[in-house]
Parts: structure tokens; sequence; C-alpha cells
């Protein structure tokens, strides 16, 4: 932390420098048996108060840290449940934050809330739209009335539908849906009836996430009965029907269960090598740096990673007293960027340039990889990939191994060392 | 002629009649929809303390213009006012109608200076609200604060929901929210909500919604065939809110 402090003390570019910003509203009205995300269930009045109030005390903190006045080209609520906030409170937090940072108004930017459908009615989008949103991402799930209601999420398809109208009534520039396979209940035929609502809906993009089923970890999904899960070749079998539907209905696939439309800019990103992939998701990369603001988010400022103390309570009396609740960090080594690099542009480009990786990290790929690409070999084989002098190419067949094929390049995963809850994600498939 | 409120040629002036418009937060009858705030007797006569009430406005005389300097949010006594801009082009692009016990003026918050102008359509009585006063008070009084921020976020949502209003909908939809607008907020004055005087002109209802005079007419008349509305010049009478409701496309 020293270190990191120390070299934000200097100014320099990197204090000027565009600034990516996500803000972590942990609160939730009901639980979601799912979810394995740091989040706070309670109807307790007061909680978002006490909150704000330091989160106030962290933002003004930070952005004397990182420097207040680098324009925000995106920033992102995620939760819990960022319409946990009624909208007082959520013009309260934007104020904060206008009075802190450098927002823009005009321009490029992409400002993003995650929202709970069941949590807002069409003034709230009127609302966020008014403060600055341009971007709405609705965590779906599943439309099916079994499924939603062995998770603990009911919200029908009828009371869905209105809102996706009412957020393009107000002209969002994008509309993205979260859907979940592996959920209990969930069959080929529940799958398609879902898809079929969700194309019916046209959202500009689709992120599907393959469900974990890790009780000892992540306690509230005990709430869920293992034999209600589908089977690990039911589960291959959605994930494929998802491919196939929405890649039939017209949406590309750019990698890692993200599905786009043709115009979307993420799709025209791809092909010009702009596309990022983060704690967030795939997005533009627009900002080096990714600030985390709140209990337990994680930044990554030039070459360190840091993470902000995860149990509320702690967070609250450090900053109470004055301190950063910036407690975790690291500072990546050269061989962490060179990995980084390597699976970043994997993941978002679907190929990778050897020669200029080699030239940029002044090393001989061929020789560095040796031992990952002998571990590539069996998948190279099942045709999931391509490696030649050149580069490496993943296939449209290895589209769905994504994972699989950059594990072999992520250096931790042997090791178990930090807190990397990733891997345990990428074995389940 | 701009009336500020806060010149200072005016003091000798509003002292010498300020008995006239004297109602105290305490006893206002509009305070459940002004500060709908669960305040001490202790807190309301601090607020009180920094109200600054003043001579009624008379018809078209302005509250303040776009670029003045924001120093104080108004609140309604009596009375209504349009808040308007001018576009590049000369156009008058009303932005917003304040009814009494409404808030106006909050656009000058975010750079200082007014975005608009607020001009009164009959004669108006406002609380005037020095904003640093508020400010330092709300410190004090953090139910205040966040009670501002709800009206905030309340002009916020019906600016975006005009501006949608405007880019998407037919005319018959924009007239029939805006009086289906001006009845819940004439209900929650305790007014009616069928019967009520426009306090506005044709022009300025058209002018607010993106409209031509003649449309605004046309669609009144309309309403009128269809025994939705009872239009007498000035004078509406709802007769059948629901056909109102269907015709504002609500969902939108």
């Amino acid at each position: 932390m020293d270190q990191y402090l120390n070299w934000q003390s200097h100014d320099g570019d990197h204090k000027r420098a565009p600034l990516s910003l996500y803000l972590h509203l942990p609160f939730c009205h009901d639980i979601c048996y799912y979810c394995g995300c740091n989040k706070i269930v309670t109807r307790e009045k007061g909680v978002t108060r006490e909150y704000l109030q330091h989160l106030e005390r962290e933002i003004s903190l930070q952005s004397q840290i990182v420097g207040s006045r680098r324009p925000i080209t995106q920033m992102h609520w995620g939760g819990g449940t960022p319409t946990y906030l009624d909208t007082a409170e959520i013009t309260e937090l934007m104020h904060m934050l206008a009075s802190h940072f450098r927002l823009l108004d005009k321009g490029y930017r992409e400002y993003s809330i995650e929202i709970d459908p069941r949590t807002v009615d069409t003034s709230t989008i009127a609302l966020l739209k008014g403060v600055g949103f341009n971007r709405i991402s609705l965590g779906i799930q599943d439309f099916d009335p079994l499924v939603q209601k062995s998770v603990n999420r009911i919200q029908p398809y009828n009371e869905v539908a209105p809102l996706v109208d009412c957020i393009r009534a107000h002209g969002f520039r994008s509309l993205s849906f979260d859907l979940i396979y592996g959920l209990p209940h969930q069959d080929r035929f529940t799958m398609d009836e879902t898809l079929r609502k969700v194309i019916s809906l046209r959202p500009d993009r689709i992120a599907c996430y393959n469900y974990a089923h890790l009780p000892e970890r992540f306690s509230s999904q005990r709430a869920i009965d293992r034999l209600t899960l589908p089977e690990p070749e039911e589960k291959l079998l959605l994930q494929q029907i998802i491919s196939h539907t929405l890649q039939d209905a017209g949406y590309l696939h750019i990698g890692m269960d993200h599905y786009v439309l043709p115009d979307d800019e993420l799709a025209l990103a791809q092909n010009e090598g702009r596309l990022q992939r983060n704690f967030q998701g795939y997005s533009l990369h627009m900002a080096d740096d990714l600030l985390g603001l709140g209990v337990s988010s994680i930044s990554q400022i030039g070459d360190y990673y840091l993470q902000n103390e995860r149990n509320l309570q702690d967070y609250y009396r450090i900053i109470d007293s004055g301190g950063n609740p910036t407690n975790r960090g690291c500072k990546v080594t050269r061989e962490d960027k060179l990995r980084r690099h390597v699976i970043m542009t994997l993941i978002s480009e679907l190929k990778l340039d050897l020669a200029e990786c080699s030239y940029q990290f002044g090393i001989d790929c061929k020789h560095h990889f040796q031992a990952e690409f002998e571990q590539l070999r069996p998948m190279i084989d099942d045709r999931l990939l391509e490696l030649s002098d050149k580069e490496i190419r993943i296939t449209e067949r290895g589209r769905p191994f994504l994972r699989n094929i950059c594990m072999p390049f992520d250096a931790y995963l042997g090791a178990h060392q930090g807190d990397q809850p990733a891997p345990r994600f990428s074995a389940t498939l | 002629m701009t009336i500020h409120l806060t010149d200072t040629g005016d003091n000798a002036a509003l002292k010498a009649c300020t008995h006239e418009y004297q109602v105290s937060c305490g006893n206002c009858r509009l305070n459940s929809i002004c500060l709908p705030l669960a305040l001490e007797s202790d807190d309301i006569q601090q607020l009180d303390d920094i109200i600054q009430r003043s001579k009624p406005l008379q018809k078209s005389q302005h509250l303040y213009r776009e670029g003045d300097d924001f120093q104080s949010v108004y609140a309604v006594r009596s009375g209504t006012l349009k808040a308007y801009k001018t576009t590049d082009d000369g156009r008058e692009q009303v932005t917003g109608f304040y009814f009494p016990g409404e808030i106006l003026g909050m656009d000058g918050i975010s750079n200082n200076s007014h975005a608009s102008s607020a001009k009164a359509l009959e004669t108006v009585a406002v609380c005037e609200i020095p904003f640093t006063s508020l400010e330092k008070l709300s410190t004090l009084m953090p139910n205040l604060q966040r009670h501002f921020f709800q009206l905030m976020s309340r002009e916020i949502t019906e600016d975006q929901q005009l501006i949608t209003l405007l880019s998407k909908n037919s005319a018959d939809e924009r007239v029939a929210s805006l009086m289906l607008s001006i009845s819940t907020r004439n209900a929650r004055r305790k007014l009616s909500s069928t019967q009520f005087r426009l306090p506005m002109s044709r022009v300025d209802i058209g002018n607010y919604l993106g409209l031509t005079v003649e449309t605004v007419s046309r669609v009144f008349s309309r309403m009128q065939k269809m025994d939705i509305l009872l239009v007498d010049n000035k004078e509406i009478e709802i007769l059948d809110v629901d056909s109102l409701r269907r015709m504002a496309n609500l969902s939108a």
C-alpha cells in the first residue's frame, strides 16, 4: 500500500489519464439463492444512509489519491442491488461523485447500472437517464416461473417487458440482459422458452453465466436442492442451445458466453482490437485504470491490484477512524503482465499475435510458453484452437471453451495463490 | 423587467409590507407538500428563519432569468409560474409549470447559474430559500437534505419524462399527459382533480409540448367530442379519467 500511495503522490500522466469507476452497492431486499456476490440482505431502515455517509468519505479520499480531474469515461454501479437506493439517494450519490470527479455529460462515455427489475418502475428509469446513465443491464437470469421460484427471484415476463419498452423509450444507448444456465429445474424446454422471450425483447447484449453450485462456499446456495440441478451433460446442452439459438437470431458470440447484436459497439470494437474484459465483463477499452469504490470493491490502477475491506462493519470502522479502506493489494510483476496480456487478448480478440507479444515483452513466446503450449496440445487436436508460428487462434468450435484454453496461462491456478475465485468457476464446466 | 427578490433597492419596500405575506412554515397550509418532513418545531423555526418572503410578482414578471447567478431556490406559495429556455433559433421552449407547494430554481445547482428563466403566469407569491443557508442548515438537519434530493430527483425525472414525451408521443398523448399531471398536482393540494382552470395559455401549452397552438386546440376539441374533457376556454372538466389515461398511454 505505501508503495502504491507513494507512486500516486507524484504527479504524472497517470494523474490525468481517463479513469473508469466502479461503485459497489451491497444491499439486497431478498436473497437470490444462486448468488455468490458480496452482498447484505436486509430491509432494515437507515442502512443506505449509513452506507452513503461512509461512501462519501471514501469518494473524497480516493479522488484525492487518484486525481479528481481525470475524465470519467466509464462508470458502473453494481451490487448487491444498486437500485436498492431510492431515487433521492441515487441523485445524492451521483451528486457526490460529480463533486469529487470529473463526470462527463457530453461526448463518448459509458455509464451503466445493474437493475433488478423487481425494484424499479418507469419513473426510476427516467431518473437514471436524467442523472446521466446511458446503459442498463437487467438481471433476467431465467423467465421460467418454476426456475424463478426455486432461486427465490420471481419477476414474470409481463413485468419485465414494459420495463424494456420504457428503457427503449428513454433512449438508453444499450440494454444488456444477464442470463444464468445450470439453475435448478432448467432443461432444454424451459431454456427454449426463456430464449424465445429474451429474443423478442431484443437486448443489445446478452451475458450468460454458468451457475456454479458451491454451497460450502456460498451459504445461500444451500437452499438449492442439488437433485433439481441439471446434470453436467444437460448443462452442456443448455449452453449449446443458448449459443445456437442466439446466433440463429442474429447475435454474434464475442466470447465467454457473451453475445451482442452485430451493430453493437462491442462487435465493432472486437474487430478493431479495442475490446477489454475486466471484473464487470466485456467493455470498450477506454481507460487503463479502474477505481472501485465501496465495500469489497476491486481496483486496478497502474501496476497495482487493490481491494477494499470486504466486511461492511470493518469498512465503516476504518473510514470512521480516518483510514483508507483499501487494505489489500499487490503489484503485478512483469510475468503477471505478460500472462494477463495473453489471457485478456485471447478472451477479447480470440487470437494472439505471438510475434507482437514477444516484441512487446522482450521474450520469445514459443520458448517462454513451451510448457503451456504442450498443455494445449489435446485441445489443438480437438480443433478448439490453432497454434502456428505466428499466432494462437481460437476456432469457432473452441469459443465455448475459452476458459479452459486460457487456464494453462494462469500462473496461479496450480499454485492456489492469492484469493482468486475465478478458477473454481472455470473448472466446473 | 426582472424583479430580483434579493435586490437591495427593494428592501425598504419589502420590509414595509412584509406582514401581508408573513406566513410561517409552521402554519402554511402547503407545508405538507413543500416540506413533508418530520421536522421538530425547533427545526421548522430554524428553516423559517432563513426563508425570505417578499411582495408578489405580477403576471409576466420574471423571478429569475437564464444565466442569472444561482443563489436561491423558490417555493411557490400562490399562483403559477412557467420555466422556459430560448432555443438557438429564438423559439421559446417551456420546460415546466410550477404550482403552489412546488419548488423551482434547482436547475441552477449544477453550474451555479440558472439554466432557464422563470416567469409568472398570474400573480404569484414565492418563498425564497437562499441556497447557502439551506446547505448549512442541511448539515444540521439530515431530513432536510434528504428532502431536497427527493425534490431534485423528482425534477430530473419529470424533465426526462418530458423529453421522452416530446420525442416519442403523439399530440393526443402529450396533451392528455399534461392534463393528468395537472389533475394529480391539484389533488396533492387537496383541490379538485377533475375541475380546474388552466393558468397557462394555449401558446404556453404548445411551447411546452412541442406542438403548434392549432394542434393543441384541435386535440382539446377532439377530447371534447369524445366526451373525455369539457373545455370552456381555460376551464377544464375531466369527464372520463380512464379514457384520458388510455389516451396518455401511461406505460410509456
